[in-house]
Protein backbone atom coordinates (compact mmCIF):
# COMPACT_ATOMS: atom_id res chain seq x y z
CA UNK A 1 0.00 0.00 0.00
CA UNK A 2 2.89 2.60 0.86
CA UNK A 3 4.36 1.80 -2.38
CA UNK A 4 1.12 2.19 -3.99
CA UNK A 5 0.84 5.60 -2.20
CA UNK A 6 4.45 6.53 -3.37
CA UNK A 7 3.94 6.12 -6.55
CA UNK A 8 0.09 7.50 -7.45
CA UNK A 9 1.91 10.88 -4.85
CA UNK A 10 4.75 10.65 -7.36
CA UNK A 11 3.16 10.82 -10.54
CA UNK A 12 0.75 13.31 -9.47
CA UNK A 13 3.79 15.76 -8.04
CA UNK A 14 5.26 15.53 -11.74
CA UNK A 15 1.81 15.79 -13.56
CA UNK A 16 0.68 18.81 -11.77
CA UNK A 17 3.33 19.90 -9.56
CA UNK A 18 3.31 19.83 -5.85
CA UNK A 19 0.70 22.68 -5.39
CA UNK A 20 -1.75 20.00 -6.22
CA UNK A 21 0.02 16.92 -6.19
CA UNK A 22 -1.47 15.91 -2.18
CA UNK A 23 -4.96 16.66 -3.13
CA UNK A 24 -5.04 14.94 -6.64
CA UNK A 25 -3.22 11.65 -5.04
CA UNK A 26 -5.66 11.69 -2.25
CA UNK A 27 -8.42 11.73 -4.88
CA UNK A 28 -6.87 9.05 -6.46
CA UNK A 29 -7.19 6.96 -3.84
CA UNK A 30 -11.10 7.54 -2.90
CA UNK A 31 -11.93 6.85 -7.03
CA UNK A 32 -9.44 4.11 -6.87
CA UNK A 33 -11.61 2.67 -3.48
CA UNK A 34 -14.59 3.40 -5.58
CA UNK A 35 -13.96 1.58 -8.69
CA UNK A 36 -11.65 -1.30 -6.66
CA UNK A 37 -15.07 -4.05 -8.14
CA UNK A 38 -14.63 -2.51 -11.38
CA UNK A 39 -10.96 -3.78 -11.61
CA UNK A 40 -10.72 -6.70 -13.81
CA UNK A 41 -6.75 -8.26 -13.16
CA UNK A 42 -3.86 -7.23 -14.66
CA UNK A 43 -1.20 -4.81 -13.26
CA UNK A 44 -2.77 -3.25 -10.34
CA UNK A 45 -0.14 -1.24 -10.24
CA UNK A 46 -1.41 0.42 -13.57
CA UNK A 47 -4.92 0.59 -12.80
CA UNK A 48 -4.28 2.86 -9.98
CA UNK A 49 -1.92 4.75 -11.77
CA UNK A 50 -4.53 4.78 -14.35
CA UNK A 51 -6.84 6.50 -12.35
CA UNK A 52 -4.66 8.58 -10.74
CA UNK A 53 -4.00 9.77 -14.62
CA UNK A 54 -7.20 10.45 -14.88
CA UNK A 55 -7.48 12.63 -11.98
CA UNK A 56 -4.67 14.46 -13.34
CA UNK A 57 -5.95 15.24 -16.75
CA UNK A 58 -9.32 16.36 -14.82
CA UNK A 59 -7.27 18.87 -12.87
CA UNK A 60 -5.20 19.78 -15.68
CA UNK A 61 -8.38 20.67 -17.41
CA UNK A 62 -9.90 22.18 -14.14
CA UNK A 63 -6.75 24.75 -14.45
CA UNK A 64 -7.09 25.44 -18.29
CA UNK A 65 -10.56 26.34 -17.69
CA UNK A 66 -9.25 29.29 -15.10
CA UNK A 67 -6.61 30.98 -16.93
CA UNK A 68 -6.00 33.11 -14.05
CA UNK A 69 -3.97 30.42 -12.40
CA UNK A 70 -1.39 29.30 -14.48
CA UNK A 71 -0.51 25.76 -14.16
CA UNK A 72 2.84 26.15 -16.50
CA UNK A 73 3.92 28.52 -13.12
CA UNK A 74 2.58 25.95 -10.62
CA UNK A 75 4.30 23.24 -12.19
CA UNK A 76 7.42 25.11 -12.66
CA UNK A 77 7.69 26.46 -9.37
CA UNK A 78 6.39 22.80 -8.22
CA UNK A 79 10.05 21.31 -8.12
CA UNK A 80 9.65 18.95 -4.74
CA UNK A 81 11.38 20.09 -2.08
CA UNK A 82 11.17 17.14 -0.38
CA UNK A 83 12.97 14.67 -1.99
CA UNK A 84 15.17 12.71 0.30
CA UNK A 85 19.05 13.58 -0.37
CA UNK A 86 20.78 9.86 -0.60
CA UNK A 87 23.81 11.63 -1.97
CA UNK A 88 26.91 12.50 0.72
CA UNK A 89 27.89 15.29 -0.23
CA UNK A 90 25.83 18.34 0.00
CA UNK A 91 27.15 19.96 -3.19
CA UNK A 92 25.86 16.84 -5.00
CA UNK A 93 22.43 17.00 -3.55
CA UNK A 94 22.55 20.54 -4.62
CA UNK A 95 23.25 19.65 -8.45
CA UNK A 96 20.66 17.01 -8.04
CA UNK A 97 18.15 19.79 -6.24
CA UNK A 98 19.23 21.57 -9.94
CA UNK A 99 18.73 18.79 -12.02
CA UNK A 100 15.03 18.09 -10.63
CA UNK A 101 13.87 21.42 -11.62
CA UNK A 102 14.65 21.85 -14.59
CA UNK A 103 13.52 18.32 -15.16
CA UNK A 104 10.32 19.01 -13.66
CA UNK A 105 10.42 22.50 -15.73
CA UNK A 106 11.04 20.78 -18.84
CA UNK A 107 7.95 18.18 -17.87
CA UNK A 108 5.99 21.48 -18.43
CA UNK A 109 6.22 21.83 -21.28
CA UNK A 110 5.85 18.61 -23.00
CA UNK A 111 2.13 18.15 -23.91
CA UNK A 112 0.06 16.31 -21.26
CA UNK A 113 -0.55 13.00 -22.68
CA UNK A 114 2.82 12.76 -23.95
CA UNK A 115 4.03 13.72 -20.02
CA UNK A 116 2.00 10.96 -19.24
CA UNK A 117 3.55 8.15 -21.24
CA UNK A 118 7.03 9.82 -19.98
CA UNK A 119 6.65 9.88 -17.10
CA UNK A 120 5.97 5.99 -16.24
CA UNK A 121 7.93 4.68 -18.61
CA UNK A 122 11.12 7.11 -17.67
CA UNK A 123 10.68 7.68 -13.80
CA UNK A 124 8.32 5.10 -12.67
CA UNK A 125 9.50 2.66 -15.32
CA UNK A 126 6.69 0.81 -15.93
CA UNK A 127 7.28 -1.77 -18.83
CA UNK A 128 5.37 -1.10 -22.20
CA UNK A 129 2.44 -3.65 -21.82
CA UNK A 130 1.94 -1.67 -18.29
CA UNK A 131 1.86 1.45 -20.13
CA UNK A 132 -1.23 0.23 -22.76
CA UNK A 133 -3.32 -0.48 -19.50
CA UNK A 134 -2.23 2.41 -17.65
CA UNK A 135 -2.62 4.61 -20.88
CA UNK A 136 -5.56 3.04 -21.86
CA UNK A 137 -4.30 3.03 -25.63
CA UNK A 138 -2.21 0.91 -28.38
CA UNK A 139 1.19 -0.25 -27.99
CA UNK A 140 1.81 1.93 -31.71
CA UNK A 141 0.46 4.79 -29.70
CA UNK A 142 2.54 4.47 -26.43
CA UNK A 143 5.27 4.38 -28.81
CA UNK A 144 4.72 6.81 -30.36
CA UNK A 145 3.64 9.69 -27.45
CA UNK A 146 6.85 8.04 -25.42
CA UNK A 147 8.72 9.04 -28.52
CA UNK A 148 7.80 12.38 -29.07
CA UNK A 149 7.63 13.51 -25.47
CA UNK A 150 11.50 12.56 -25.05
CA UNK A 151 12.25 14.32 -27.97
CA UNK A 152 10.89 17.45 -26.12
CA UNK A 153 12.33 16.85 -23.33
CA UNK A 154 15.87 16.18 -25.33
CA UNK A 155 15.38 19.37 -27.16
CA UNK A 156 14.51 21.18 -23.70
CA UNK A 157 17.56 20.19 -21.86
CA UNK A 158 20.26 20.22 -24.73
CA UNK A 159 19.25 24.03 -24.97
CA UNK A 160 20.12 24.23 -21.13
CA UNK A 161 22.90 21.95 -21.28
CA UNK A 162 25.36 24.40 -19.61
CA UNK A 163 22.99 24.38 -16.75
CA UNK A 164 22.51 21.03 -16.27
CA UNK A 165 25.39 19.18 -14.20
CA UNK A 166 28.69 17.39 -15.92
CA UNK A 167 27.22 14.08 -16.05
CA UNK A 168 24.55 15.17 -18.47
CA UNK A 169 26.67 17.48 -20.44
CA UNK A 170 27.36 15.91 -24.03
CA UNK A 171 30.36 16.51 -25.75
CA UNK A 172 29.63 18.35 -29.26
CA UNK B 1 16.31 13.34 -55.21
CA UNK B 2 18.93 10.93 -53.61
CA UNK B 3 19.07 13.65 -50.68
CA UNK B 4 15.33 13.60 -50.47
CA UNK B 5 15.15 10.02 -50.26
CA UNK B 6 17.90 9.87 -47.87
CA UNK B 7 16.07 12.93 -45.80
CA UNK B 8 13.15 10.75 -45.92
CA UNK B 9 14.88 7.63 -44.30
CA UNK B 10 16.95 9.53 -41.76
CA UNK B 11 13.36 10.81 -40.39
CA UNK B 12 12.28 7.65 -39.92
CA UNK B 13 14.92 6.34 -38.31
CA UNK B 14 15.24 8.98 -35.97
CA UNK B 15 11.52 8.07 -34.92
CA UNK B 16 12.72 4.80 -33.85
CA UNK B 17 15.48 5.84 -31.82
CA UNK B 18 13.48 6.07 -28.40
CA UNK B 19 12.09 2.50 -29.13
CA UNK B 20 15.53 1.59 -29.74
CA UNK B 21 16.60 2.78 -26.35
CA UNK B 22 14.14 0.44 -24.87
CA UNK B 23 14.64 -2.30 -26.96
CA UNK B 24 11.25 -2.41 -28.64
CA UNK B 25 11.85 -2.37 -31.96
CA UNK B 26 11.72 -5.79 -33.96
CA UNK B 27 15.02 -7.80 -35.13
CA UNK B 28 14.86 -6.74 -39.20
CA UNK B 29 13.99 -3.08 -37.37
CA UNK B 30 17.12 -2.46 -35.03
CA UNK B 31 19.22 -4.07 -37.61
CA UNK B 32 18.61 -1.37 -40.27
CA UNK B 33 18.77 1.04 -37.82
CA UNK B 34 22.54 0.11 -36.23
CA UNK B 35 23.06 -0.01 -40.33
CA UNK B 36 22.47 3.99 -40.61
CA UNK B 37 23.54 5.05 -37.25
CA UNK B 38 27.18 3.39 -38.03
CA UNK B 39 26.91 5.93 -41.02
CA UNK B 40 24.85 9.07 -39.28
CA UNK B 41 26.57 10.93 -37.28
CA UNK B 42 23.48 13.39 -36.51
CA UNK B 43 21.49 9.88 -35.30
CA UNK B 44 23.71 8.64 -33.70
CA UNK B 45 24.66 12.37 -31.63
CA UNK B 46 20.77 12.23 -31.05
CA UNK B 47 20.33 8.99 -29.44
CA UNK B 48 23.20 9.71 -27.35
CA UNK B 49 21.07 12.85 -26.33
CA UNK B 50 17.85 11.01 -26.10
CA UNK B 51 19.73 8.90 -23.97
CA UNK B 52 21.35 11.28 -21.53
CA UNK B 53 17.32 12.61 -21.33
CA UNK B 54 16.27 9.21 -20.16
CA UNK B 55 18.75 8.87 -17.72
CA UNK B 56 18.13 12.54 -16.17
CA UNK B 57 14.39 11.57 -16.02
CA UNK B 58 15.29 8.07 -14.41
CA UNK B 59 17.71 9.56 -11.92
CA UNK B 60 14.89 11.70 -10.32
CA UNK B 61 14.34 10.28 -6.90
CA UNK B 62 11.17 9.12 -6.12
CA UNK B 63 9.77 11.87 -3.49
CA UNK B 64 8.59 10.75 -0.28
CA UNK B 65 4.87 10.39 0.12
CA UNK B 66 3.68 14.19 2.70
CA UNK B 67 1.29 11.85 4.61
CA UNK B 68 -0.74 8.62 4.23
CA UNK B 69 -3.35 8.69 2.28
CA UNK B 70 -4.92 5.24 2.72
CA UNK B 71 -8.56 6.08 3.54
CA UNK B 72 -9.10 7.51 6.43
CA UNK B 73 -12.29 6.91 8.56
CA UNK B 74 -13.97 10.68 7.12
CA UNK B 75 -12.87 9.37 3.76
CA UNK B 76 -14.24 6.34 4.64
CA UNK B 77 -17.62 7.48 5.54
CA UNK B 78 -17.69 9.93 2.56
CA UNK B 79 -17.44 7.63 0.51
CA UNK B 80 -19.78 4.58 1.98
CA UNK B 81 -21.98 5.79 3.88
CA UNK B 82 -22.88 3.66 7.12
CA UNK B 83 -25.20 0.67 6.60
CA UNK B 84 -27.79 2.34 8.64
CA UNK B 85 -28.19 5.03 6.87
CA UNK B 86 -27.84 3.01 3.65
CA UNK B 87 -30.53 0.98 4.44
CA UNK B 88 -32.91 3.58 5.64
CA UNK B 89 -32.30 4.91 2.35
CA UNK B 90 -32.49 1.98 0.34
CA UNK B 91 -36.12 2.28 2.36
CA UNK B 92 -37.29 5.21 1.67
CA UNK B 93 -36.52 5.23 -2.14
CA UNK B 94 -38.47 1.89 -2.29
CA UNK B 95 -40.88 3.49 0.02
CA UNK B 96 -40.88 6.25 -2.81
CA UNK B 97 -42.18 3.72 -5.83
CA UNK B 98 -44.22 1.98 -3.92
CA UNK B 99 -46.06 5.27 -2.92
CA UNK B 100 -46.40 6.74 -5.88
CA UNK B 101 -47.45 3.42 -7.76
CA UNK B 102 -50.07 3.23 -4.36
CA UNK B 103 -50.71 6.61 -4.97
CA UNK B 104 -51.91 5.98 -8.49
CA UNK B 105 -53.88 3.35 -7.80
CA UNK B 106 -55.38 5.23 -4.78
CA UNK B 107 -56.26 8.23 -7.05
CA UNK B 108 -57.42 6.02 -10.07
CA UNK B 109 -59.52 4.01 -7.27
CA UNK B 110 -61.10 6.98 -5.92
CA UNK B 111 -61.98 8.82 -9.37
CA UNK B 112 -63.61 5.39 -11.10
CA UNK B 113 -64.54 3.74 -7.76
CA UNK B 114 -66.64 6.66 -6.19
CA UNK B 115 -69.69 7.24 -8.42
CA UNK B 116 -69.55 3.45 -10.24
CA UNK B 117 -68.61 1.59 -7.37
CA UNK B 118 -72.27 0.85 -6.22
CA UNK B 119 -73.61 0.66 -9.96
CA UNK B 120 -71.12 -1.92 -10.83
CA UNK B 121 -72.20 -4.28 -8.09
CA UNK B 122 -75.60 -3.76 -8.14
CA UNK B 123 -75.29 -4.74 -12.11
CA UNK B 124 -72.88 -7.42 -10.71
CA UNK B 125 -74.42 -8.81 -8.26
CA UNK B 126 -78.09 -9.09 -9.91
CA UNK B 127 -76.77 -11.95 -11.98
CA UNK B 128 -76.37 -14.12 -9.00
CA UNK B 129 -79.82 -15.42 -8.18
CA UNK B 130 -79.53 -16.15 -4.40
CA UNK B 131 -78.39 -12.57 -3.98
CA UNK B 132 -81.42 -10.78 -5.47
CA UNK B 133 -82.42 -9.15 -2.15
CA UNK B 134 -79.03 -8.20 -1.33
CA UNK B 135 -78.87 -6.43 -4.77
CA UNK B 136 -81.88 -4.46 -3.94
CA UNK B 137 -80.42 -3.71 -0.31
CA UNK B 138 -77.39 -2.10 -2.10
CA UNK B 139 -79.64 -0.27 -4.66
CA UNK B 140 -81.00 1.15 -1.15
CA UNK B 141 -77.94 1.63 0.14
CA UNK B 142 -75.87 3.27 -2.93
CA UNK B 143 -73.12 4.15 -0.52
CA UNK B 144 -69.54 4.25 -1.93
CA UNK B 145 -67.95 1.41 -0.84
CA UNK B 146 -70.23 0.40 2.29
CA UNK B 147 -71.79 -1.88 -0.28
CA UNK B 148 -70.59 -5.29 1.47
CA UNK B 149 -71.89 -4.64 5.06
CA UNK B 150 -74.89 -3.72 2.72
CA UNK B 151 -75.06 -6.81 0.93
CA UNK B 152 -76.11 -8.70 4.13
CA UNK B 153 -79.34 -7.00 4.25
CA UNK B 154 -80.72 -8.09 7.16
CA UNK B 155 -79.97 -5.89 10.33
CA UNK B 156 -78.17 -8.10 12.34
CA UNK B 157 -75.35 -9.02 9.72
CA UNK B 158 -75.25 -4.70 9.35
CA UNK B 159 -74.58 -4.58 13.11
CA UNK B 160 -71.97 -7.53 13.01
CA UNK B 161 -70.41 -5.15 9.92
CA UNK B 162 -69.62 -1.84 11.47
CA UNK B 163 -67.57 -4.50 14.15
CA UNK B 164 -65.23 -6.68 11.42
CA UNK B 165 -65.01 -3.33 8.67
CA UNK B 166 -62.72 -1.08 11.07
CA UNK B 167 -60.51 -4.24 11.80
CA UNK B 168 -59.99 -4.89 7.96
CA UNK B 169 -60.83 -1.51 5.89
CA UNK B 170 -60.35 -4.11 2.75
CA UNK B 171 -64.20 -5.97 3.85
CA UNK B 172 -66.05 -3.99 1.00
CA UNK B 173 -63.57 -4.99 -1.39
CA UNK B 174 -63.30 -8.66 -0.61
CA UNK B 175 -66.77 -9.31 -1.20
CA UNK B 176 -67.22 -7.43 -3.92
CA UNK B 177 -64.31 -9.33 -6.54
CA UNK B 178 -66.62 -12.83 -6.37
CA UNK B 179 -69.00 -11.76 -8.77
CA UNK B 180 -66.55 -9.49 -10.72
CA UNK B 181 -64.35 -12.11 -11.50
CA UNK B 182 -62.32 -10.43 -14.28
CA UNK B 183 -63.96 -6.62 -14.04
CA UNK B 184 -61.43 -4.09 -13.93
CA UNK B 185 -63.61 -1.22 -11.71
CA UNK B 186 -64.27 -3.61 -9.38
CA UNK B 187 -60.68 -4.77 -8.85
CA UNK B 188 -59.32 -0.92 -8.82
CA UNK B 189 -61.06 -0.73 -5.66
CA UNK B 190 -59.44 -3.61 -3.95
CA UNK B 191 -56.44 -2.45 -5.73
CA UNK B 192 -56.60 1.28 -4.38
CA UNK B 193 -57.14 -0.40 -0.99
CA UNK B 194 -54.49 -2.35 -0.14
CA UNK B 195 -52.03 0.13 -0.76
CA UNK B 196 -53.18 1.57 1.89
CA UNK B 197 -51.80 -1.02 3.76
CA UNK B 198 -48.50 -1.45 1.75
CA UNK B 199 -47.94 2.49 2.53
CA UNK B 200 -48.25 2.38 5.81
CA UNK B 201 -44.56 1.00 6.19
CA UNK B 202 -42.75 3.85 4.38
CA UNK B 203 -43.62 6.54 6.67
CA UNK B 204 -42.39 4.53 9.37
CA UNK B 205 -39.01 2.41 8.90
CA UNK B 206 -38.48 1.21 5.98
CA UNK B 207 -37.90 -2.58 6.91
CA UNK B 208 -41.48 -3.35 8.51
CA UNK B 209 -42.31 -3.56 4.83
CA UNK B 210 -41.55 -7.41 5.47
CA UNK B 211 -43.75 -7.14 8.55
CA UNK B 212 -46.58 -5.05 8.06
CA UNK B 213 -48.05 -6.49 5.22
CA UNK B 214 -48.48 -9.70 6.36
CA UNK B 215 -50.00 -7.91 9.92
CA UNK B 216 -52.68 -6.12 7.39
CA UNK B 217 -53.33 -9.83 5.49
CA UNK B 218 -54.78 -11.79 8.88
CA UNK B 219 -57.04 -8.72 9.18
CA UNK B 220 -58.50 -9.01 6.02
CA UNK B 221 -58.81 -12.68 5.95
CA UNK B 222 -61.19 -12.37 9.51
CA UNK B 223 -63.32 -11.02 6.99
CA UNK B 224 -64.21 -13.67 4.92
CA UNK B 225 -65.31 -15.67 8.46
CA UNK B 226 -67.89 -12.96 9.86
CA UNK B 227 -70.10 -12.96 6.38
CA UNK B 228 -71.26 -15.95 5.92
CA UNK B 229 -74.23 -15.15 8.86
CA UNK B 230 -75.50 -13.97 5.87
CA UNK B 231 -75.43 -16.04 2.88
CA UNK B 232 -73.36 -18.67 3.92
CA UNK B 233 -74.68 -21.24 2.11
CA UNK B 234 -75.11 -19.88 -1.11
CA UNK B 235 -71.39 -18.02 -1.52
CA UNK B 236 -68.77 -19.08 1.09
CA UNK B 237 -66.42 -20.88 -1.31
CA UNK B 238 -66.82 -18.16 -3.95
CA UNK B 239 -65.73 -15.54 -1.24
CA UNK B 240 -62.98 -17.50 0.20
CA UNK B 241 -61.61 -17.72 -3.22
CA UNK B 242 -62.35 -14.32 -4.46
CA UNK B 243 -60.88 -12.99 -1.33
CA UNK B 244 -58.13 -15.45 -1.59
CA UNK B 245 -57.13 -14.39 -4.75
CA UNK B 246 -56.68 -11.04 -4.38
CA UNK B 247 -55.06 -11.81 -1.24
CA UNK B 248 -52.68 -13.84 -2.33
CA UNK B 249 -51.95 -12.09 -5.50
CA UNK B 250 -50.97 -8.26 -3.18
CA UNK B 251 -47.94 -9.68 -1.58
CA UNK B 252 -47.01 -11.26 -4.98
CA UNK B 253 -47.29 -7.92 -6.88
CA UNK B 254 -45.67 -6.73 -3.89
CA UNK B 255 -42.96 -8.66 -4.04
CA UNK B 256 -42.87 -8.42 -7.73
CA UNK B 257 -42.46 -4.61 -6.83
CA UNK B 258 -39.87 -4.94 -4.54
CA UNK B 259 -38.09 -6.88 -6.83
CA UNK B 260 -38.20 -3.76 -9.64
CA UNK B 261 -37.48 -1.38 -7.33
CA UNK B 262 -34.55 -2.66 -6.07
CA UNK B 263 -33.66 -3.76 -9.41
CA UNK B 264 -33.63 0.33 -10.07
CA UNK B 265 -32.28 0.95 -6.91
CA UNK B 266 -29.04 -1.18 -8.00
CA UNK B 267 -29.36 0.70 -11.62
CA UNK B 268 -29.72 4.16 -10.02
CA UNK B 269 -26.88 2.82 -8.00
CA UNK B 270 -24.69 1.37 -11.18
CA UNK B 271 -25.56 4.59 -12.94
CA UNK B 272 -24.58 6.76 -9.92
CA UNK B 273 -20.97 4.89 -10.20
CA UNK B 274 -21.02 5.37 -13.71
CA UNK B 275 -21.39 9.34 -13.77
CA UNK B 276 -19.23 9.12 -10.92
CA UNK B 277 -16.44 8.16 -13.39
CA UNK B 278 -17.18 10.05 -15.47
CA UNK B 279 -16.32 12.88 -13.12
CA UNK B 280 -19.61 15.29 -13.81
CA UNK B 281 -22.61 13.66 -12.88
CA UNK B 282 -22.20 13.15 -9.16
CA UNK B 283 -24.60 16.33 -8.14
CA UNK B 284 -26.86 15.19 -10.38
CA UNK B 285 -27.36 12.12 -8.94
CA UNK B 286 -27.43 13.63 -5.32
CA UNK B 287 -29.81 15.73 -6.33
CA UNK B 288 -32.00 12.58 -7.63
CA UNK B 289 -31.01 10.86 -4.35
CA UNK B 290 -32.43 13.36 -1.95
CA UNK B 291 -35.53 13.93 -4.63
CA UNK B 292 -36.68 10.34 -4.19
CA UNK B 293 -36.06 10.53 -0.46
CA UNK B 294 -37.97 13.10 -0.24
CA UNK B 295 -40.61 12.33 -1.95
CA UNK B 296 -41.09 8.95 -0.08
CA UNK B 297 -41.42 10.58 2.81
CA UNK B 298 -43.74 12.94 1.44
CA UNK B 299 -45.88 10.55 -0.38
CA UNK B 300 -45.81 8.19 2.38
CA UNK B 301 -47.25 10.88 4.63
CA UNK B 302 -50.17 12.02 2.33
CA UNK B 303 -51.07 8.03 1.90
CA UNK B 304 -51.49 7.44 5.56
CA UNK B 305 -52.75 11.02 6.03
CA UNK B 306 -55.66 10.17 3.20
CA UNK B 307 -56.11 7.14 5.08
CA UNK B 308 -56.58 8.56 7.98
CA UNK B 309 -59.30 10.82 6.71
CA UNK B 310 -61.05 8.01 4.65
CA UNK B 311 -61.14 5.85 7.60
CA UNK B 312 -62.51 8.25 10.05
CA UNK B 313 -65.18 9.93 7.28
CA UNK B 314 -66.44 5.80 7.01
CA UNK B 315 -66.62 6.17 10.56
CA UNK B 316 -68.92 9.25 10.90
CA UNK B 317 -71.36 8.38 7.56
CA UNK B 318 -72.23 4.85 9.71
CA UNK B 319 -75.48 5.36 11.30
Amino acid sequence: MRVYQRQVYNLCLRMLGSAAAEDAAQEAFIAAYRRLSSFRGGSFRAWLLRIAANICFDELRRHRSRPAASLEAALEGGSPEDVPSQSAGPEEEALRRELARHLQQGLATVPADQRLAIILRDIHGLSYEELTEALGCSLGTVKSRIARGRARMREYLMARRELLPRQFRLKE
Amino acid sequence: MLEALLQFRHRRFRRDLSAYLDNMLSERARLRLEVHLDSCQACRQELAELRSAVEALGSLPMAEVPRSFALAGAAVAEVRPRPAVRRLEFGLRLATATAAFALALVVIGDFTGLPGGGKEEKELAAPVPAAEDRAQAVQGEEGLLAATPAATGTPAPTEAAPAETPAGVEAPPVGTPLPAEGEAPVETPSAAETPAGVEAPPVGTPLPVEGEAPAETPSAAETPVTPPSGYAEVQPPTPAVGAGAPEEGTPEKEATERAGVEEKAEAGAAYGVAAEEEGGGLSREEVVRWLEVGLGAGTGALVLVWAFVRFERRIGNRP
